[in-house]
């Protein structure tokens, strides 16, 4: 990196180095990447993370363990309830909390709403990147009613600080879950709009198919999750191979890349799992909505000062980046010894210098855009 | 790349195709309704009326139902509620909160002081709009060394805590200060010195 930017200062070849970022439009939040181009044509890209690192996972050693939940919100405030979820998941496997089938049920209804709200604004983003606006408004303007709805559930739009050790904060509010059905009825519809807008446009396709490949073996590799692994063939959900909470209840597909208009791998594919997995969805929550079981919503006698003996757990949760794991580690006090969040935007970073190289300029923002990373993600 | 002629115009007809399908979702769109509205002079009720009840906006304490637990403060995990209590002067039985500050500039709003209160006491309201020029108006002072008032015993057999409307008091502080008053010299925790009343500084936090 360093000898990148030097050779800015004396350059005598052909090639030019560029900062892009890291106040970009289209870096989604504060990334730079140091560009090494000849033209048009991108010799290689070096992310350059770090800009927005607030420590959190430091943060989590002086807090307790309950006044940590609210920071769990900041590591991915798109879809702040998968990391509420992962680290309530490895709190109580850590403490041997069971929580109440109601709280996994609610959990799984949140989780889910919130999937779709985050990959509404990654498929909307997608489509500004590419240089179509109107997908973009389309998409926050039904985030909008996912964001009254989690608003009337937990009182919060962003850091929504819903789940807590042992269960939720809180049940469904009165008629919740009619607006929620009436919502998704809508929704479906508007997938299908959506589709017509932007997804089957010919340009759009054109843009995005065969632009950055990644083979299926080599999303292995790299440690891609979620969405980009699936894209690229690769068939693993955490939600249905290693089922954490009420997830083995429902029924759902996972959408795999199948290289519809190109290669399997492409960015299209990855923006077309997305888009299928809003479908799957809303799906699990009509489910959820539909056998959701009575009962308490938190655990009984979770201690307001938690002391959990010495020990360590590991928790992994299907966010809407992917799987997210939750690693923490306790000595016996009541505060962690060390909390430890492993995010799907922090490797997809890796994945960007190898696949850049060759890559035309306007199709890198089509590769960062794909990979769907979020700025606070990668640096925590 | 089109190799052909018939390729390349067929590349255009697609294109222009798709161009007006997508285009003719938008211009449906012209004759709906807008669903924005201009915040906050065009919305039928004021916003925070608009909200739904869970709303975490700024905190209020109901000071007549303050047990002066301070559960409140040991559960904020960065410490923005600040409570000092001290033995009444004139009554050495009765306990008075003689600091009860909220830097609503820190908070969070993530309710966890909520959730231990004994009487539902701390209390997040509906309110949202409290701009101030200067950020250490923002700390909101529900008691003070010159007005202290008496922890509430609760009341076993009480039904429910009376507990005056949510809101109203956090708007009153709101209301009294301009949004461009000068600020205090001292924070929360330096109490301004009082020429007629003892010291809060001396005052050992009492143990609940
Ligand atoms: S809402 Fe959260 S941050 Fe604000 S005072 Fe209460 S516990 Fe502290
Ligand atoms: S009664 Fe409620 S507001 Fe008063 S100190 Fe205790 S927790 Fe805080």
């Amino acid at each position: 990196m360093e000898k990148l930017i030097l050779r800015r200062v004396d350059q005598n070849n052909e090639e030019m180095i560029l900062n892009f970022g890291p106040q970009h439009p289209s870096t989604h939040g504060v990334i730079n990447f140091i560009v090494q181009t000849d033209g048009e044509v991108i010799t290689r890209a070096v992310p350059d993370v770090g800009y927005l690192h607030r420590s959190l996972e430091k943060i989590g050693e002086s807090t307790g363990w309950h006044g940590y939940m609210p920071y769990t919100d900041r590591i991915d405030y798109v879809a702040a309830m998968f990391p509420n979820e992962g680290y309530a998941t490895a709190v109580e496997r850590l403490t041997g909390i069971e929580v109440p089938r109601r709280a996994q049920y609610l959990r799984a209804i949140s989780g889910e709403l919130c999937r779709i709200a985050s990959h509404l604004i990654s498929v909307g983003t997608m489509a500004m990147d590419i240089g179509a606006f109107t997908p973009m408004l389309h998409g926050v303007r039904e985030r909008e009613t996912i964001n009254d709805l989690i608003e009337a559930l937990c009182g919060a739009r962003l850091t929504y600080n819903y789940h807590r050790i042992g269960g939720v904060a809180f049940d469904l509010p009165e008629g919740w879950r009619d607006r929620t059905l009436a919502f998704l009825d809508h929704f479906d519809r508007f997938l299908v709009e959506f589709d017509r807008l932007i997804t089957f446009n010919e340009i759009y396709i054109r843009r995005l198919a065969n632009v950055a490949v990644i083979p299926g073996p080599m999303a292995v590799d790299y440690g891609l999750v979620g969405p980009n692994l699936r894209g690229s063939g690769v068939d693993w959900d955490v939600r249905r191979d290693l089922p954490y909470g009420a997830y083995s209840d429902f029924e759902f597909s996972i959408p795999v890349g199948q290289g519809m208009f190109g290669t399997v791998g492409d960015s299209f594919d990855r923006y077309f799992c997305r888009v299928r997995e809003m479908g799957e969805s809303s799906k699990i929550v009509r489910q959820a909505l539909e056998k959701l079981p009575d009962g308490e919503i938190m655990a009984p006698k979770v201690q307001r000062n938690l002391k959990v003996e010495a020990g360590e757990a590991l928790s992994r949760v299907e966010s809407a980046r992917g799987e997210m794991a939750f690693y923490v580690v306790a000595d016996g006090t009541n505060k962690a010894y060390r909390i430890r969040a492993r995010t799907g935007s922090f490797t997809a970073m890796g994945i960007i210098e190898p696949l850049s190289r060759g890559l035309m300029v306007a199709d890198l923002v089509a590769l960062i855009a794909s990979l769907d990373v979020v700025a606070p993600e990668i640096d925590r | 790349m089109p190799t052909t002629v018939r390729e390349y115009t067929g590349s255009i007809r697609d294109t222009v195709k798709s161009f007006w399908h997508g285009l003719s979702i938008t211009l449906s769109y012209l004759v709906r309704r807008p669903i924005t509205v201009q915040y906050p002079d065009r919305t039928t009720l004021p916003v925070r009326d608009m909200l739904p009840p869970r709303y975490r906006g700024f905190l209020e304490v109901d000071a007549s139902i303050c047990t002066g637990c301070q559960a409140c403060e040991r559960a904020c995990p960065i410490s923005c509620i600040q409570i000092s209590l001290e033995k009444d002067p004139q009554n050495p039985k009765q306990r008075v909160v003689t600091q009860f500050d909220i830097d609503e500039a820190k908070c969070m709003f993530c309710g966890l002081c909520v959730e231990p209160c004994p009487t539902g006491s701390i209390q997040h309201t509906r309110e949202f709009e409290g701009s101030q020029a200067d950020l250490r108006n923002l700390v909101i002072r529900w008691s003070d060394p010159l007005h202290p008032f008496p922890v509430y015993k609760v009341d076993k057999a009480a039904e429910y805590l009376p507990r005056v409307e949510l809101g109203t008091l956090v708007r009153a502080k709101l209301a009294a200060r301009a949004w461009d008053a000068p600020g205090p010299r001292f924070l929360p925790p330096e109490p301004p010195a009082a020429p007629a009343a003892p010291a809060a500084g001396d005052a050992t936090p009492a143990k609940p």
